[in-house]
């Protein structure tokens, strides 16, 4: 398991409807403005990235120091970012298609609007059960 | 490494190559006139065939055409790596210089740049080129050193603090838009430029590289000075000289330049000519000059650009610079410097150049030498890996090719720079030099760059220097610095502001200032690079932000983090929200600008998916800054509570009042259809209106209006959005109230703006207002504190003390007593308006605005002792209270009660007298008076006496009768009508709605079964179970009473065997038996039963014979009133029915588990039964009458029998009736269908499902009837005599007589049950009925009636 992970789904309007701490590392204050800022600034090498491969997972594409910022891409153009400081491209090219098969179901409740929040805890333990597994 | 195609200099064929193409691309428009001139002037025939080359090929691949020595990069290195002059002076020279307020060096740097000089220069290899631009860097040989890190570094911050002195930081942020639509030069601050030359020249003079070693020594002395010739050689003591010369790092042997410098102002030139002469004597004829300054006398040259300004840091006005220098002098220092640049300097360094070439090439070049060197390297392996390298003086080969390919970078001859520098770079890598490998390699990425040639190559060896530069360790951060400063222009010249962004964020180092510095510069690279990627350039500005917080800079902190603001405006990443407003607004209140600080953290404040301890952090900071402001903020739209729109409620009281808060929650609607018939209709209303304001009324139709004095309530709902308490206090409404008379002229268009409260008297109101009234009007405050996450409904009220126009415009409070929060209720918000559909179709705004009218006489009423809870049949006795606080009479007072099953109106009259007693039984006389109360009960709605006012303190108090008719939660409403007694007012008439909730429980369940008597007409059985369903109580039954004079009820048994415990406790069941007897005569049965007529009727004591209680009459007020009520409701079960009987049992709380101290009202309980059919199966009824039991002699005859048939219609149409007779029994086809009948019709009777096993028990004696009559087929049979069947009409409520006669043979035992009735009625009458519940035809089976015929003896 990493000791740093964040884990964020950026609708296709850039507005974060999903956001989860999955790293073991004690947390601190500051830290989940830094992984905000990170993620953030990482949309706009996703925004090149993304037209350029047809591929949904599309790696390490930004890095801060020693975190590294790992994006997939849905169709919809729905971008899971995870920040990470662990090399495991394995696997979390395996979270990310495990979660996208989270955010499909999501999907399909009908009273979900797409591009809304994501309140459900369902997901949530759902989500860090994976990064457990994966990450 | 050693090409062997000669390398050219290539400068002039740059030159050439694009006036070639201009000239191609100008010669296709104009064909002939430019080609000579632009020949002449540029191009000299040098061979014709190396135009193309060594450009050729990236023309060939498309790219851009760019002049490296344009682009800033380019114009930095033409500017900086230049020769540097060695000036020695004596002081007197340096007083001489400073009456100029200038020294020496300061007075000739800026005649140093030469922007045409056009000197010709060959290169090594002989191939002439000029040199156009040309530039000597002078400098002190005290200057020539190794700078001074901590100087440096503290130069650097002045720098930087000095531009954020600059600063206004009260000004507009940039807006993200603007600063992409704008160049590069807006958009960066100009102190970016300056630090960074700065910063570079902090690493000058180092060993490791050669051009900043001094090419020349200028050696000046002053013609005042004692022996001239002597202080020269003085001067270039080598003591004195930097330790650059004296280390062996460099050749000390430099060219030499003596200057003698004159002063006018001290004597005239002839002993400075004199001087010269013995100068050039001594060191030779061309090194020697004599330069005469301060020639204007006493007459300060102003001049309008002063050459020496950008080069005087001090703060001297520029005017005073080199004020005794006129044109003369300014001519002859400019001829010094050209002459010394072109004739002394370019010539020395041609020379240089050309003679280490030869000494490089004999030494290096060439196939043996390379071999040899390598040799000679590999010998060296086990070198100490020291991070600086061994150690090269100016006489090793290494030097000497550094100081080639350096001199040769400073004359442009760019290729054999490179090709030096490629020679020694693998000699650097192999010594492990690495600082001065890290130098080489930046010179060649350089060197690149300048030839426009391999950007790969440049930049790879630029990134090579800046790794080289950063493994060497602290030493090699500076240069690595400046390496990347490089290395960023030279990406940034190429449009890769992208990569340049990425190399300013590896530039930064420990130092926090230079971080932040380069991180901002870094951020702009990603706003100009192509897309712009603003979150990246958001982030770096944070970055950089927080640098310079670490490095105490807050203004430029703060200026970063205020374009960050604009970029990262209306972002929903609320962790990038807070952190940016958050600490923006910590540092202006640092700062001290508390206004600016309070805006941005009022941002934050609303932060609920931070921590709990992160938003207590944010509310604690934002409460001591306000504090710090020392001023109360008035902030519109406060997050802090958040305030929910849509529970916005006002409730108003016009002509409508409410005794409750509860009364004004109910529908409108629902008053609306009570009052129907009470209130005058609507245009009515509006005329009386009219008659007195029409012009205000007209105006102003669709305003709602309220009453002076009279508070309108606003409910709004707070809620804390936060984890962590916080209390609110002083939360008013913001209204405006204007006078009439202003609200006219202006034609009403003029919405009152400006907060006012009571605090502070509106500045609309007219003087008049202003001087009778302090306050126009009064509004309630409220405080209270919420808790995390909770939510408050608070009420608010403004009370209007003056007419006028009443605007509530929105709300305020008090957030921890320091900051004030407004919400406007601005138009676009929908609010919820209770009040009727005319404000519907307006727009919010008017809503809350109200026309306030003089006061008015407002009556207040509560119904006193009404229960919340009842059991289901309890009476009461209720006491209205109505009251009118004002002076003014209230009269016309008018009632409606929505439920009058619940509840009704007593008589004046039992107001005083006991509750029971009213209700026992009395003497008929007394009954009239409860007649014409129950008279009343045919209007809906109560009119008061007319003579009923009610003014001042004297409150009217009327009786009301409750009784608890159903089990469930029953709402009652109640509203008075009353008109005003000052006819002048603008209202006539208002309401008063009283709401009241009542819960009922079940007590009694209350059921009867008639069932008409077989023996006798007009009797029947009367079947009453009661089944108690409370949990605790007991009741005792005290009556049963059956509604009208036609009917007697009786007991079948004696009270006793019913009821042995005298009373029914929780969950009893009883079940008891009545005799019915109607005493309706036949023939008076036209006459209407009137549901007005006197409730008359029968009871029955129900108490044990020992208790002499009295009866009570249920003739009297509230038992009739609510059983007149039951019958209307009950109606619809079986209408019409004149043979229905009404039961009524009135029953009593059983006394003993009521605690004797609490003198507890008597309670009554009744329920009511109402349309008990008496009539179960058909209308009509009959009864065979005639003998029982005869003798008779067989032996002589048969016997005839006559028998009488009496039937009873009780219908109320003719019904026409069959009389069919059968000798032999009946079918068994027959019965059934009878006994169908029976059990259907039975149901009728029947109020409740929890008896139905008593249908069953008819329906098993039905059949069991039936199966008797079966059972008699043996008996002998007998034949009616007479016609078979007899058709007759009969009228209604008559009865007939019909003679029957039978033929018995022999003697037995015979039942007569084998005749049939069929009846029908005509089908209009019934049509009005209920489908199903009464037959328009049918047949009855005949009843058993046994005869015994015996034989006579």
């Amino acid at each position: 398991m990493a000791t740093t992970a964040c884990f964020i789904i950026v609708s296709r309007n850039d507005i974060p409807i999903y956001e989860a701490e999955v790293g073991s590392a004690t947390k601190r204050e500051d830290a989940a403005q830094l992984h905000q800022f990170i993620l953030h600034a990482a949309l706009d090498i996703v925004q090149d990235l993304a037209w350029t491969t047809s591929a949904m997972f599309l790696k390490a594409i930004d890095r801060f120091n020693d975190l590294v910022v790992s994006v997939y891409v849905t169709a919809g153009h729905t971008r899971f970012m995870l920040l990470h400081d662990s090399r495991n491209d394995d696997g979390i090219k395996s979270f990310f298609q495990e979660v996208h098969e989270l955010y499909i179901k999501i999907l399909l409740n009908p009273l979900y609007l797409p591009g809304s929040r994501i309140t459900s805890s369902h997901f949530d333990t759902k989500v860090r059960g994976l990064a457990r597994k994966y990450l | 490494m050693d090409s062997p195609t000669p390398l050219q200099p290539n400068r002039t064929d740059l030159i050439l190559q694009t006036q070639i193409v201009l000239h191609c691309r100008l010669r296709s428009e104009q064909p002939e006139s430019f080609q000579p001139n632009l020949a002449s002037d540029y191009v000299r025939p040098l061979k014709p065939f190396r135009l193309a080359p060594p450009h050729g090929n990236l023309g060939q691949r498309g790219k851009k055409k760019m002049d490296p020595a344009r682009t800033p990069l380019g114009k930095l290195l033409l500017d900086e790596i230049t020769p540097v002059v060695m000036v020695l002076s004596t002081p007197l020279v340096e007083e001489a210089c400073l009456k100029n307020g200038l020294s020496l060096v300061e007075m000739l740097s800026p005649f140093c740049v030469f922007n045409n000089i056009d000197v010709p220069v060959r290169t090594a290899s002989d191939q002439p080129y000029r040199i156009q631009k040309f530039k000597l860097r002078l400098f002190y040989a005290s200057d020539i050193r190794h700078p001074n890190l901590e100087v440096a570094k503290e130069r650097l911050k002045q720098v930087i603090t000095r531009a954020g002195e600059k600063d206004d930081l009260y000004s507009e942020p940039p807006q993200t838009s603007n600063l992409l639509s704008s160049s590069e030069s807006e958009i960066q601050p100009s102190w970016f430029e300056f630090f960074n030359k700065e910063l570079v020249r902090t690493m000058s003079f180092s060993d490791h590289e050669a051009f900043d070693h001094p090419v020349a020594c200028l050696l000046v002395v002053s013609s005042k000075d004692e022996q001239p010739i002597n202080r020269f050689v003085d001067l270039f003591n080598t003591n004195k000289l930097p330790s650059l010369l004296n280390d062996g790092a460099m050749d000390p042997k430099i060219l030499k330049h003596y200057l003698l410098v004159h002063d006018y102002q001290d004597s005239d030139q002839e002993k400075a000519t004199k001087i010269l002469a013995d100068m050039r004597s001594t060191f030779g004829l061309h090194d020697c000059r004599l330069l005469c300054i301060n020639s204007s006398d006493h007459e300060l040259i102003e001049r309008q650009d002063n050459p020496w300004a950008p080069y005087k840091s001090g703060d001297l006005p520029s005017q005073c610079l080199g004020c005794f220098l006129n044109v003369d002098d300014y001519n002859e220092i400019k001829d010094l410097l050209q002459d010394l640049s072109s004739k002394h300097i370019i010539p020395y360094m041609e020379q240089k150049i050309r003679a280490l070439n030869q000494e490089v090439s004999a030494t290096r070049k060439g196939f043996r030498n390379q071999i040899k060197n390598l040799w000679w390297r590999k010998g060296k392996e086990d070198v100490t890996d020291s991070p600086a390298g061994p150690m090269y003086t100016f006489s090793s080969i290494e030097s000497q090719i550094r100081v080639l390919g350096d001199y040769a970078f400073m004359l442009r001859d760019y290729e054999l720079a490179l090709s030096n520098y490629r020679l020694i770079s693998t000699d650097y890598k192999l010594d492990k030099a690495w600082k001065r490998y890290a130098g080489i390699q930046e010179m060649m990425g350089l060197t690149f760059f300048m030839l426009d040639q391999s950007r790969k190559e440049a930049e790879y060896c630029m990134e090579n220097a800046f790794n080289t530069y950063l493994k060497i360790g602290s030493s090699g951060q500076q240069n690595a610095t400046r390496c990347g400063l490089w290395w960023v222009e030279m990406l940034k010249a190429r449009d890769q502001h992208k990569d340049a962004a990425v190399v300013y964020f590896r530039i930064c180092d420990e130092e926090p200032l230079h971080s932040a510095v380069m991180l901002e510069q870094g951020s702009y690279c990603y706003l100009l690079s192509k897309p712009p990627m603003l979150r990246k350039f958001g982030f770096h500005l944070v970055l950089s932000g927080d640098q310079y917080k670490k490095s105490d800079q807050i203004k430029h902190a703060i200026r970063t983090y205020r374009t960050a603001v604009s970029v990262f405006e209306g972002t929903t990443w609320g962790h990038i929200k807070d952190h940016v407003h958050f600490h923006i607004g910590e540092w202006y209140a640092i700062l001290g600008m508390y206004e600016l600080a309070v805006k941005h953290m009022l941002e934050v404040l609303a932060c609920t998916h931070q921590s709990k301890t992160m938003q207590e952090l944010f509310l604690k900071d934002f409460l001591e800054t306000v504090q710090k402001t020392g001023k109360t903020f008035e902030v519109l739209k406060l997050q802090l509570p958040k305030l929910n729109i849509s529970s916005l409620k006002v409730a108003f009281e016009d002509h409508r009042t409410y005794a409750s808060p509860a009364a004004a929650s109910v529908r409108e609607s629902l008053w609306r259809s009570l009052e129907e018939d009470m209130i005058p209709s609507l245009p009515t209303a509006r005329t009386n209106w009219l008659e007195l304001q029409s012009k205000l009324v007209s105006k102003y139709r669709e305003s709602n209006v309220c009453v002076v004095g009279e508070a309108v309530k606003v409910d709004i709902e707070f809620k804390n959005p936060l984890q962590i308490p916080i209390s609110i206090s002083s939360v008013s409404l913001i209204c405006d109230l204007s006078a009439i008379s202003d609200e006219l002229n202006s034609d009403a268009c003029s919405s009152t703006v400006g907060s006012q409260n009571d605090d502070d008297s509106s500045n609309l109101t007219t003087d008049r207002d202003m001087s009778s009234e302090n306050f126009s009007f009064s509004s309630s405050e409220v405080d209270f504190s919420l808790g995390g996450g909770d939510t408050t409904l608070v009420q608010l009220m403004v009370a209007p003390k003056v007419e006028g126009i009443l605007q509530i415009s929105g709300v305020r409070w008090k957030l921890s007593g320091s900051v004030v929060g407004l919400h406007k209720f601005d138009s676009n918000m929908k609010n919820k308006i209770m009040k009727g559909r005319r404000k519907a179709k307006h727009s919010p705004c008017d809503n809350l605005k109200f026309i306030v009218i003089k006061s008015l006489p407002k009556l207040e009423g509560s119904v006193h002792s009404l229960p919340e809870k009842a059991y289901a049949g309890d009476l009461r006795h209720l006491m209205l209270e109505l009251r009118n606080p004002s002076e003014f009479t209230v009269q016309n007072l008018k009632l409606k009660i929505s439920h009058p099953r619940f509840l009704n109106i007593g008589s004046h009259g039992n107001l005083k007298t006991e509750f029971l007693s009213c209700l026992e039984k009395k003497m008929a006389s007394e009954r009239s008076v409860v007649h014409a109360n129950s008279n009343n009960l045919s209007q809906t709605v109560f009119l008061f006496p007319k003579e009923t006012l009610i003014q001042g303190e004297m409150p009217l108090l009327w009786p009301l009768w409750l009784r608890a008719a159903v089990p469930g939660h029953i709402s009652l409403y109640i509203s008075v009508y009353y008109e005003m007694g000052d006819i002048s007012s603008v209202m006539r008439y208002r309401t008063l709605r009283m709401h009241y909730n009542l819960q009922v429980l079940p007590s009694l369940d209350v059921s009867f079964q008639v069932s008409p008597c077989p023996s006798r007409l007009q009797e029947f059985l009367v079947r009453m179970d009661v089944i108690n369903r409370t949990s605790s109580e007991s009741f005792h039954v005290h009556q049963l009473s059956a509604v009208g004079h036609q009917w007697e009820i009786s007991l079948l048994q004696p009270v006793d065997t019913i009821f042995p415990s005298e009373s029914l406790m929780a969950g009893q069941a009883l079940t008891c038996f009545f005799r019915l007897k109607s005493y309706r005569k036949p023939l008076t049965s036209t006459d209407k039963v009137s549901t007005l007529s006197p409730l008359l009727g029968s009871d029955v004591r129900l108490r044990p014979e020992g208790s002499n209680e009295p009866l009570f009459d249920i003739s009297c007020s509230p038992l009739a009133d609510f059983h007149h009520c039951e019958r209307l409701h009950q109606k619809m079960s079986h209408q019409g029915d004149p043979n229905a009987v009404d039961f009524i049992l009135i029953s009593q709380p059983l006394k003993d588990n009521i605690t004797p101290g609490i003198a507890d009202p008597p309670h009554l309980f009744s329920h009511h039964a109402c349309h008990c059919s008496t009539s179960s199966t058909s209308p009509i009824s009959w009864l065979v009458d005639g003998p029982r039991t005869l003798f008779h002699d067989f032996s002589a005859s048969f016997r005839e029998i006559n028998l009488k048939m009496v039937i009873y219609n009780s219908s109320e149409a003719v019904a026409s009736i069959c009389i069919k007779t059968f000798d032999s029994p009946s079918t068994s086809g027959h019965t059934s269908e009878g006994t169908a009948d029976l059990s259907s019709g039975d149901q009728t009777g029947w109020h409740d499902a929890s008896v139905v096993n008593n249908i069953k028990v008819t329906s098993d004696l039905l059949g069991a009837r039936v199966g008797k009559s079966l059972s008699l087929e043996s008996v002998p049979p007998f034949i009616w005599s007479g016609a078979s069947s007899t058709r007759v009409q009969l009228e209604p409520m008559s009865a007939t007589e019909i003679p029957l006669q039978i033929c018995v043979f022999s003697p037995g035992i015979y039942d007569l049950s084998n005749y049939v009735l069929q009846w029908s009625l005509p089908s209009s009458v019934d049509s009005g009925n209920q489908e199903g519940k009464s037959q328009h035809s049918g047949t009855c089976q005949g009843y058993p009636y046994y005869l015994s015929v015996l034989q006579s003896v």
